[in-house]
């Protein structure tokens, strides 16, 4: 299979989302016929040559952070140049097309409202939807011990194992590992514990002290005058 | 009501988006209103790259250098913001996109629980409403205008208010001064 990947973070090489690429691919190549070319949304310039190799591959799947509720501007972008690529049901041979969104919120929901774009954007595009994995709190994942993040991994590894051979996310993979839509009753219940111990906050805190701007923290720089 | 527009159409050759913008500004204003209009694609905003320096480094503000800080001052002096935009490839138009995803310095980086979710909590005591106004395309249809009508209803929701007003320039323009003017 020939796979196309992008990776829609502004962040590139140094994002979250690399890193859940990082292992999807892992286990993508268990398969040695498999190949893939990654490619990095945030070189905007280079969007036209990326449109290209989507014509060209098999699969593809574009995987992005979450920002204000939808894409980053970045994958915006692409698709509009993905639009002037494409005449919609008459491109031959486009790719099936994927998507893999992960965010800082922990549940699904935040993701669940951009993912009927994706799957209407696959049907816009004339191709077949794979389907869309969601993967919550996922920020602060480069900080975390490896013993913390090692289920995600592994988890990220085994989907890829499965799409290399299948051409599809693993549907129990995939559950699991977006989790609950909402925060159960004792969900909300340990949110307002972790709020009052200060530890909902703590990567926050921790990095604004590191910045030397703890004491300002609650700056209201546009606040209008009265 | 002060009321800020952001066109973000992107076309300077398809400008049937800014007529319609034009007219309404020009009946809100009959009616009362306080206009101000901002055409995104004559402004220099920059991508968000997510460095969190507004929410880490310098709170509340964006690390850019751009036309973005006469932008925030104007949203949070004003009652409602309109957001205007050509519906492209079924969502909005990447310009106001990017201008929409640098709002994030208006709110703080702790998080709060609204609706029985996380969120961010706000920044400030209080944020204009938002409402948002498509130019149809071609391959536009209702599920379009829902599934961006839903995102921007969540996004609100980030942002502390409400969606007041979800409409598309089918709309005559009377017809959306007096909805807004009814808010």
């Amino acid at each position: 299979m020939r796979l196309v990947l992008y990776n829609g973070s502004p962040r590139g090489r140094i994002s979250n989302t690399a890193i859940l690429l990082d292992h999807f691919i892992r286990g993508f190549k268990a398969s040695e016929e498999n190949s893939f070319e990654l490619m990095y949304l945030n070189q905007v310039k280079s969007h036209q040559d990326f449109a290209e190799k989507f014509r060209n591959a098999q699969a593809a799947i574009i995987a992005f952070p979450l920002y204000g509720d939808s894409m980053p501007t970045i994958v915006k972008d692409f698709i509009e140049t993905l639009g002037t690529k494409i005449d919609s049901g008459k491109t031959p041979m486009l790719p099936a097309l994927g998507f893999i969104i992960q965010s800082g919120f922990p549940e699904a929901i935040h993701s669940r409202y951009i993912e009927k774009y994706c799957e209407k954007l696959a049907l816009r595009l004339g191709t077949r939807y794979i389907g869309t994995v969601i993967r919550g709190g996922v920020e602060g994942i480069q900080i975390k011990p490896l013993f913390l993040n090692r289920r995600l991994f592994i988890a990220f590894s085994s989907l890829g194992r499965h799409f290399g051979v299948t051409k599809e996310f693993h549907p129990i993979i995939t559950r699991k590992l977006a989790g609950r839509d909402k925060m159960s009753a004792l969900g909300r219940f340990m949110f307002h514990i972790l709020k009052m111990t200060g530890l909902a906050d703590m990567y926050w805190k921790m990095n604004l002290k590191k910045h030397g701007a703890y004491n300002r923290r609650f700056d209201q720089p546009y606040k209008p005058a009265l | 009501m002060k009321i800020v527009i952001l066109n973000g159409n992107p076309s300077t050759a398809n400008k049937d988006l800014d007529h319609y913008l034009e007219s309404l500004s020009r009946e809100l204003a009959a009616s009362g209103h306080s206009i101000q209009t901002v055409i995104l694609r004559d402004k220099d905003i920059r991508y968000c790259t997510g460095c969190w320096t507004c929410w880490w480094k310098t709170p509340g503000v964006c690390v850019h250098k751009d036309d973005m800080p006469a932008i925030y001052s104007a949203i949070m002096a004003s009652d409602l913001v309109l957001l205007a935009t050509p519906v492209i490839m079924g969502f909005v138009s990447a310009l106001l996109k990017r201008a929409n995803e640098r709002f994030i310095p208006l709110l703080h980086p702790y998080f709060a629980m609204r609706e029985g979710e996380w969120h961010h909590r706000g920044r400030y005591t209080r944020y204009p409403a938002f409402g948002i106004i498509m130019a149809k395309g071609a391959d536009t249809d209702d599920e379009d205008i829902a599934i961006i009508t839903d995102i921007y209803r969540r996004q609100a929701v980030n942002f502390l208010t409400s969606l007041k007003l979800a409409f598309t320039t089918d709309l005559a323009v009377k017809e959306t001064c007096d909805a807004i003017s009814a808010l």
